[in-house]
């Protein structure tokens, strides 16, 4: 039965100099899944997110995204296509407020153009009304209701990361890749942040790809588990089925919390 | 591992986007046509040849010398002193007065009042042999001490309280530094061209048919070489040496390690300051003319010299000096002397869009 | 989105400068409850700029404006030329980000197209249309309208071409490159009396007997003599007014591009390239959008000086103006539109006038100092030290957008164009 894969990396290898950083991985996230991609630090996950969005172009190897080729193409492109990400050690428009940070990523999404701006049409003034209104919309539903003016390096960090994802959000993706999300959170945000995950999946059709070291947010909401290590998958299935995986409790070396 | 093909499945290639093809087709094609006019110029007139060929090495000596302190500067804190080449033309000035005037020469800008200290080093042509040695010499160490001094005072002034500002702003710092360095050699000497007398040794070292090499040309070498191997063996072999390159590769491991930044930073641009004083005194005897206004064009020659050879890298410095100081020349001697800035300036500009890591850098790693 | 200081920006500032904030803050709240303020001051400022000939140039005010300050025709005319380069840069510099130390290649280039099509430069050709000369003149006349017009095409073209293979590069490498075609452009004028052969460009000697800007007969006719019929070198006022005209387009196009999608794409672009990217903002496209709209504003004024002082010569176009320009949206406050004008207008005062007329005052001042202090030896040693103190004490300029001053006070380390390493 042909499953349709939203996104297919087929032999990806990415070597700087002598290192090779990905080692031949096929990697498929069915649409509308959860999928988390761990390992141990120095694995590979970033640089494989890199290799997906179009920062890094692979060695070897290629990735097909809702069927369109895009080894190569930049990440402006991968984005217009429907892939967003967020980044691992925040990278917000610092100077730039909360609303306005959403509103750069709806930049593929509206029309614009510097001649409507400059005469600015009736068309582009609902154009950016819209804009404006969905951007708070956006903002609501990451909970930051009421920081829409707030410069990003003032808020608190649990905002920012919530920035984060209200901002990759903005770009209208279809599949949404998370580095490390909820790096830095308590439980009670944790488990927030988990439920507003699978909201996501559930009520907004988006497919997630998750890189993730907490246990707790892998096991409890991904529908498969993905493990590299040294660059190369070492380990794909069920959750339970990686819990107890000999090769990956060896990669950790017991980091692996209770599930 | 295979996956399941389907007829329609797209090309996994990564396509080489047409631009950069037809970029780089351009470069070649440019490339074998001036490889190919060279080559017809040396059979032409090899003896010509010859001559522009040590014309290029003479003034690409000094051009390394210069590109050095750029390339130095830019290694450790990533920044284009701008001031530079204004600093090389002070040392020119510098050595003027020296052999002018006999005496060291302290400017007290803004006023015009000059502090003299004598050194009994004034010579003219007619000067004995070593009144001309003694001066040589006076020129070849007060200058690099005044530039040194220079160089130093500048960074503390005005680099040192901007290392955590964006680019910009220690940039526009460094243009600024320029206007004020070549203001003080305007108010310092005026504005006119001011020549010095030659005594450098005179008379061929050997000649063939319309090329000939003099003693002058070589005195040029013979002061740069020992120069370089001094800094090589500095930033090699000694340990403020080994501060620099640890510095210029990871500042706050560096600073963690018990390597005092500050001072390496200083230290850096007192070499670099060093050498433009060496480069200064030298122009100033070999050409016997410089202008306040020589260091901007200069300086920027120099600064594509280095980018040339790999910024930050300093045999890069020098071999890019040297292909610098032959691009002039035989654009000077075979085509049109009109066209040498747009030549060296398109120069610049073709490695950057190129291979901005130059002949001797390493590769950039990856970004957009 | 305005850049004026917000409720919930960040106030970096000391106990010596709260007054200073405090007065901006109520200032901001008045601004805020006062909405008429919004365009009842600047058209104020246009009033007063407008009317100037009347009351600082002759009347009441001329003594102090116009003999006191040196502020005659010429000074003016400059002045107002300057704020539009100024203005075109910000949108590269202030907006964008780009470092740019050639600018001037535009302003020459913009000149240029008028040598090229507004003089008796190509006296071989009779190719006219709405020529407003007084008589039918050999070269290439076409109506001065479509010169500045042709002016901001040709430099839009320049700017994509030089910009397409160099904006990519890291902001000191740009900055270089940038200056590397500030320096081939008039080179080439230079030497362009014998390109292959063909005169061009008139080389050293430069191009002179420009068109004037002018109206025809039927315009003037019809306007009852207020539009006239051609410039002339007497008459102030047409040139002023249109320079004027075009500054106010310069600061409406800014304004509006400011607060558009472009806009805050050019900000994304000079916070976080990489991040940018990542949420679409495609960066070639962005910068050469920032690099051809600030090339076009350097074409437009290039052609219009070139007319008013009647000759183009390649040795007017070198780095200084660059600099000059670059120093008055920095010392202004770069990405701010008042700030980039307030500076233009005090460093082209400066350097075209100020610094005599304060050196004549320093000199009066000092008795029987016999010799004079010739300020002008200094103005390079003054512009320096401008550049550096301002540099030291307040990088983001006189009166910096509330975002730059923020920018500014974290003391922001970019990331370069090739850190990926995460």
């Amino acid at each position: 039965m042909a499953v349709d894969n939203i996104l297919e990396a087929i032999q990806v290898r990415k070597e700087f100099g002598g290192l090779i950083a990905v080692n031949d991985v096929d990697f498929v996230i069915p649409r509308g899944s959860i999928v988390s991609l761990i390992g141990p630090n120095g694995a590979g996950k970033t640089t494989f997110f890199n290799i997906l969005t179009g920062v890094y172009t692979p060695t070897a190897g290629g990735v097909i995204f809702d069927g369109n080729a895009i080894s190569g193409l930049p990440p402006h492109q991968v984005t217009a296509l429907g892939m967003a990400r967020t980044f691992q050690n925040i990278r917000l428009f610092h100077n730039m407020t909360a609303l306005e940070n959403v509103l750069v990523a709806m930049h593929s999404r509206i029309k614009g153009g510097v001649w409507r701006s400059i005469f600015r049409t009736p068309a582009l003034k609902r154009e950016e009304e819209g804009a404006h209104a969905r951007g708070r919309e956006l903002l609501e539903f990451s909970g930051l209701r009421g920081r829409d003016h707030a410069f990003a390096k003032n808020l608190a960090y649990g905002d920012q990361r919530r920035l984060e994802v209200a901002r990759a959000l903005a770009t209208g993706p279809s599949l949404l890749l998370l580095d490390e999300p909820t790096a830095g959170m308590n439980p009670e945000e944790t488990a927030n942040f988990t439920a507003f995950v699978a909201k996501l999946r559930a009520e907004h059709d988006i497919t997630v790809l998750l890189i993730e070291h907490d246990m707790r947010v892998v096991m409890g909401i991904s529908d498969r588990v993905t493990v590299l290590d040294y660059g190369e998958k070492i380990a794909e299935g069920l959750p339970k089925e990686i819990q107890h995986d000999e090769r990956v409790i060896e990669a950790y070396l017991g980091t692996a919390a209770t599930a | 591992m295979a996956t399941a093909e389907t007829a329609s499945r797209p090309a996994l290639e990564r396509r080489l986007p047409i631009s950069q093809i037809v970029l780089w087709a351009v470069g070649l094609v440019l490339a074998a046509l001036i490889g190919y006019w060279l080559i017809k110029n040396a059979i032409d007139s090899p003896d010509r040849f010859l001559e522009v060929t040590l014309i290029g090495v003479t003034n690409g000596s000094i051009y390394a010398l210069v590109a050095l302190g750029y390339t130095l500067v830019y290694g450790i804190i990533e920044l284009i002193n701008f001031a530079h080449g204004d600093n090389f033309m002070l040392g020119t000035f510098q050595t003027n007065g020296i052999v002018n005037n006999g005496s060291f020469q302290i400017p007290f800008f803004p006023t015009s009042f000059v502090l003299a200290i004598p050194l009994g080093a004034a010579a003219t042509a007619h000067s004995s042999g070593a009144q001309k040695a003694y001066t040589i010499f006076m020129c070849l160490v007060f200058s690099m001490l005044f530039c040194m001094v220079i160089n130093v005072s500048i960074e503390r002034i005005g680099y040192k309280p901007l290392r955590n500002q964006p680019r910009l702003v220690p940039l526009i710092t460094a243009i600024g530094f320029s206007f004020i360095l070549q203001d003080i050699g305007l108010v310092w000497k005026g504005a006119g061209p001011q020549p010095l007398p030659n005594i450098l040794p005179t008379g061929d070292i050997f000649s063939w048919r319309a090329a000939s090499y003099s003693w002058d040309d070589f005195i040029v070498i013979a002061v740069t070489i020992p120069l370089l191997i001094a800094l090589t063996y500095l930033v090699r072999r000694t340990r403020s040496g080994k501060a620099m390159r640890a510095t210029a590769q990871d500042m706050d491991a560096s600073s963690m390690m018990g390597i005092n930044v500050d001072r390496t930073i200083s230290f850096t641009f007192a070499l670099g300051g060093a050498l433009a004083g060496a480069a200064g005194a030298i122009y100033a005897l070999y050409i016997g003319t410089t202008k306040f206004d020589l260091g901007f064009r200069l300086g920027l020659f120099a600064f594509t010299a280095a980018v040339l050879g790999g910024i930050g890298n300093l045999s890069g410095a020098v071999l890019g000096g040297v292909v610098l100081g032959l691009i002039q020349a035989y654009t000077e001697g075979f085509w049109d002397a009109r066209w040498t800035t747009t030549v060296v300036f398109s120069v610049l500009i073709a490695i950057l869009v190129f291979r901005p890591s130059g002949l001797l850098g390493e590769e950039v790693p990856e970004g957009q | 989105m305005s850049d004026k200081a917000s409720p919930q920006a960040p106030k970096a500032e000391g106990p010596r400068t709260s007054a200073v904030s405090s007065w901006r803050s109520s200032w901001s709240r008045f601004r805020r409850e006062h909405q008429w303020t919004r365009w009842a001051i600047p058209l104020a400022v246009v009033v007063v700029a407008f009317s100037y000939p009347w009351w600082g140039l002759e009347g009441p005010l001329s003594f102090v404006f116009n003999d006191g300050l040196g502020i005659d025709n010429d000074t003016l005319f400059n002045m107002s030329i300057y704020v539009m380069l100024a203005l075109g840069l910000n949108v590269v510099v202030g907006y964008a980000g780009l470092l740019d130390l050639g600018y001037v290649a535009f302003f020459a280039l913009g000149a240029y197209t008028l040598g090229w099509f507004g003089s008796g430069l190509f006296s071989t050709r009779d190719i006219h249309f709405l020529d407003t000369n007084a008589a039918r003149l050999p070269g290439i006349h076409l109506s001065f309208w479509v010169v500045v017009l042709l002016a901001g095409v040709v430099c839009a073209f320049a700017g994509v071409l030089i910009g397409w293979p160099t904006l990519r590069l890291r902001g000191d490498y740009l900055a270089i490159v940038t200056l590397g075609f500030g320096e081939i452009i008039p080179d080439i004028f230079r030497n362009g009396d014998d390109i292959a052969g063909h005169n061009l460009t008139n080389g050293v000697r430069g191009v002179t007997q420009l068109d004037r800007p002018g109206f025809g007969e039927a315009l003037n006719g019809a306007t009852g003599g207020i539009l006239p019929v051609r410039y002339t070198s007497l008459e102030l006022r047409p040139w002023y007014f249109t320079v004027l005209a075009m500054v106010l387009v310069t600061i409406f196009v800014n304004l509006r591009l400011r607060d558009s999608k472009m806009g805050r794409a050019w900000i994304a672009v000079r916070e976080d390239e990489i991040a940018a990217s990542a949420m679409g903002v495609p960066l070639m496209r962005t910068k050469l959008w920032a690099y051809g709209i600030g090339a076009i504003f350097g074409g437009f004024a290039g052609a219009v000086y070139g007319s008013f002082i009647n000759g183009i010569f390649p040795v007017s176009f070198s780095f200084q103006i660059s600099v000059i320009v670059l120093v008055m949206v920095i010392v202004g406050g770069m990405g701010n539109i008042w700030g980039v004008i307030a500076g233009a207008m005090l460093i082209s005062w400066l350097n075209f006038r100020g610094l005599d007329k304060i050196g004549e005052w320093v000199n009066g001042a000092i008795p029987g100092s016999g010799n004079d202090i010739a300020i002008a030896k200094y103005k390079f040693g003054i512009f320096g030290a401008l550049l550096v103190v301002m540099m030291l004490f307040r990088p983001e300029g006189l009166i910096p957008s509330a975002r730059r001053k923020a920018e500014f006070a974290e003391g922001e380390g970019q990331a370069t164009l090739y850190d990926v390493r995460n």
